[in-house]
């Protein structure tokens, strides 16, 4: 209980470093809101105008009061409104966050598919043909530009098969191009990785010695090697989640799939101070908690380090 | 047993799948009357976060709202929810007459109050309408509304055809989801930057709606939004991708619409730099313009040549002088400005012409504008230098260290000078960074800010127009093209200049 307490303050903390920080380089990075609330490119606006509506805004008190304004209804719960829609930061942010879990979980779940058997066979036939294969897929994958594979993706799934819809989002098929873009860029780097981990862990003094206890190859490979060797990746896998949430959006922009990406760039075009803010909060929350889930799972996925825990408790 | 397994899975997966394809399987639709349904999908480049009129576009577009006042396609006036309005203290009072046969799409009367109501809230919620509509007082009596601003303000029937000015039935909640107008169309479900379903209003008071329902989606990427069509996931598609449109074209269910838009790309000069307050240095610089070159290279010949601000079209366009482009000719206006050509580089006072010139990303056309001017420059010996700045609004009304600025903004977004006259050459203007300040113009501006009657208004608009030109405060480039492609099964659909009515009661498919 104690922990978990200690463990709350701690984010709480972090949380208030990490949007203080956010919102200093907002304020001192060039950019006026004001500017784009008035349409200025739109409607005959004088600079007194803006300067007038900047001043009743507090956009020209010092930093350390516009963020202390902020905190103060951090504290109650209230992340302001969006400048862009008058609608409260919390609803817009909850409008493109299912859509976005969706799409990185998709994303994910075809990185597994893909590079899981990959890289598990070049590790296993290494330095045969398959591992070339895979090697020449890792390369391509990793060189190919996200946009371009997705429109790749579109002028033979959707033009001239006609099997699945271009762009947009509603039906699971919506889902299929744009995961199916991300996973693949991303599976490259995950191929490599599962496979040096595993070489790796297929040469280490538990192996030897579950072969000389007389386990079965496959017993060996899947409950010691393979699950030894998920450590790495799983480690490389909690920083992307966060990259896959927050920065696809490229193919968002691609598959016209609204997310939270979409969604932030927008805001930091538009200099929309209270979404810039709420997103990153809620990046940061999201990270944590991967990371949380990331540090436990080495305890399933490596018996010593749980052994090593009850021993020092 | 494996088989069996095998065969199970396979027939879930196999449901799963014909599950997921049930919208595009599913019988043909057909509307109250027993008739194929007719509906089409729009695929359009401006995303729409909200779907509130008073701060976003879309509604106008998709012809769920209306204003009181229209811009025709030949860029003149036209009443629209107001049957006819007037002034009789030179444009500080405004006396409109609301049409009496209307009722928005809820059923309830439009009438004096329902337009003081909307109104009262687009000021409140739009700062931009606030400045602009400078409203201090809106009365109403059963069609009518008396509405006083705060100074006079002639343009105001113009102010009144932006989007923003849509009225809507604020009685309504949710205006961000499905806002309440007087239009064609009604929402039936929105989901923000997404996608937009809309039925056909059946209560609508100027004639039969061709559609029984539109959709409308949106993707920023060009290419994308060019493989829609062609994998026939969207009947119109707005701008597709510049490169495609030959290809496009050579198909022949595909039908490619062009217009030119109210939009200006200028080059701008920054008069607190000494060299540039000579008239004769500006028109070197305009002679280096190569505007055809920008129209055929750079624009890929979607671009008409401006010789001023404003479209031809317009009734307060004056006989702009033809701008000519040449080297020799920009040499000569520089010899008259004092300067002296040698080794290769202008000088006056022994000191090289060397300008700083600002531009931005955000339209690619601009940077590469930007190093065609720096390269016909290179020729006459003046040494320009480009920067790419992210903010080009901020940077120009922030810094005084730029000399030139390739720009891009539309010039009459509501069929009247008055917006780009006040705000690119009034002491103060937003859009004035490069502090223009001529006497003779200001007191141009004045006169028309003053003056009512339409006719006069465009009289004083060219004499303004005239200086402008003959001066050279700007140098106007191009003005881009509007461009769209759509099925040919598509009927009565027109692509508009102003780019406010995309979807009409006429817009019908086959």
């Amino acid at each position: 209980m104690k922990q978990i307490g200690k463990r709350l303050i701690e984010l709480l903390l972090f949380l208030l470093i990490l949007s203080f920080i956010s919102f200093l380089i907002m304020k001192l990075t060039p950019g006026d809101p004001v500017r784009f609330m008035l349409n200025v490119d739109d409607v005959s606006i004088s600079e007194e105008q803006i300067e007038s509506l900047r001043e009743e805004l507090g956009f020209n008190d010092p930093v350390y009061i516009q963020f202390g304004r902020w905190v103060l209804r951090f504290f109650q719960f209230d992340l302001g409104q969006s400048f862009m829609t008058n609608q409260p930061v919390t609803e817009e942010l909850a409008k493109r966050i299912p859509a976005s879990l969706a799409l990185t979980f998709s994303a994910l779940l075809i990185l597994t598919v893909i590079s899981v058997p990959i890289g598990t066979l070049s590790a296993l036939y290494k330095d045969t043909w398959v591992d070339h294969l895979s090697r020449a897929f890792a390369l391509i994958g990793a060189s190919v530009p996200s946009f371009w594979l997705g429109l790749l993706f579109i002028q033979l799934f959707s033009v001239r098969l006609g099997w699945l819809p271009s762009m947009g989002k509603g039906t699971i098929l919506h889902m299929i191009l744009p995961s199916l873009t991300l996973g693949l860029v991303m599976a490259a780097v995950y191929v490599r990785l599962l496979r040096s981990s595993l070489l790796e862990s297929l040469g280490q003094d538990f192996i030897k010695s579950a072969k000389a206890r007389g386990l079965s190859s496959s017993r060996i490979f899947f409950f010691h090697a393979f699950r030894h060797s998920l450590i790495p990746v799983i480690t490389v896998l909690g920083v992307s989640l966060g990259s896959l949430l927050g920065g696809a959006v490229i193919i968002e922009v691609l598959f016209a799939y609204p997310g939270v990406g979409k969604l932030a760039v927008d805001a930091i075009v538009r200099r929309d101070y209270p979404v810039i803010q709420g997103y990153i909060l809620f990046m940061g929350l999201f990270v944590v908690t991967i990371n949380i889930l990331v540090d436990l799972s080495y305890r399933f996925l490596n018996p010593e380090i749980r052994l090593k825990e009850l021993d020092r408790n | 047993m494996k088989r069996m397994k095998l065969a199970l899975l396979l027939s879930i997966i196999l449901t799963f799948l014909s599950a997921c394809s049930t919208e595009n399987s599913s019988k043909e639709e057909v509307n109250s009357s027993g008739d194929h349904l007719k509906e089409l999908t729009f695929l359009s480049n401006f995303p729409s976060e909200t779907l509130d009129p008073h701060l976003n576009w879309t509604p106008l577009r998709a012809g769920m709202v209306e204003t009181l006042v229209k811009m025709t396609e030949d860029l003149k006036l036209e009443p629209w929810l107001a049957e006819e309005w007037k002034s009789e203290d030179n444009g500080q009072t405004w006396i409109f007459k609301i049409r009496d046969d209307i009722t928005f799409q809820n059923g309830n009367k439009l009438d004096g109050e329902a337009v003081k109501a909307s109104l009262e809230r687009n000021i409140q919620v739009s700062e931009a309408m606030k400045a602009s509509l400078k409203i201090k007082s809106i009365r109403s009596e059963g069609q009518m509304v008396v509405i006083k601003t705060e100074q006079p303000l002639p343009q105001f029937p113009s102010e009144l055809v932006h989007p923003n000015t849509a009225i809507i039935d604020v009685s309504e909640s949710k205006i961000e989801q499905s806002p309440v107008g007087t239009g064609p169309f009604k929402v039936v479900s929105y989901e923000a930057n997404s996608k937009l379903v809309l039925d056909k209003y059946q209560g609508y008071w100027d004639g039969k709606v061709q559609l029984d329902r539109a959709t409308l989606t949106f993707n920023e990427d060009a290419n994308a939004r060019t493989l829609a069509l062609q994998a026939g996931d969207a009947d119109i598609v707005y701008r597709p991708a510049i490169e495609s449109l030959e290809t496009l074209a050579t198909e022949q269910s595909n039908v490619i619409t062009v217009v030119p838009s109210l939009r200006t790309h200028l080059l701008m000069y920054n008069m607190s730099n000494e060299t540039l307050k000579d008239i004769n240095v500006r028109k070197a610089f305009d002679a280096l313009i190569n505007r055809n070159e920008v129209v055929e290279s750079i624009m890929a010949g979607q671009a008409t040549v401006a010789n001023g601000p404003f479209l031809p079209e317009f009734p307060f366009t004056p006989n702009y002088e033809v701008k000519s482009f040449g080297i020799d000719l920009a040499k000569k206006h520089l010899e008259a400005a004092g300067y002296e050509i040698k080794d290769g580089k202008a000088l006056k006072d022994g000191k090289q012409l060397s300008l700083q010139l600002f531009t931005y990303s955000y339209r690619p056309e601009l940077p590469l504008i930007a190093q065609l001017i720096q390269s016909n420059a290179k020729q006459i010996g003046i040494n320009i230098e480009i920067q790419i700045v992210e903010n080009i609004d901020e940077y120009l009304s922030q810094n005084s260290d730029w000399g030139l600025a390739t720009y891009s903004l539309n010039t009459a977004p509501r069929g009247d000078a008055s917006y780009f006259l006040n705000s690119a050459y009034m002491v103060g203007g937003a859009l004035n960074p490069g502090h223009l300040k001529h006497d003779k113009l200001i007191e141009k501006i004045n006169e028309l800010n003053k003056t009512v009657d339409e006719g006069e208004r465009n009289l004083i608009a060219k004499d303004a127009i005239t200086i402008i030109d003959q001066e050279r405060l700007h140098s106007f480039i191009v003005y881009p093209n509007n461009f769209a492609a759509y099925k040919n099964k598509v009927q009565n659909w027109n692509l508009s200049k102003s780019e406010f009515y995309v979807l009409t009661k006429d817009t019908g498919v086959k």
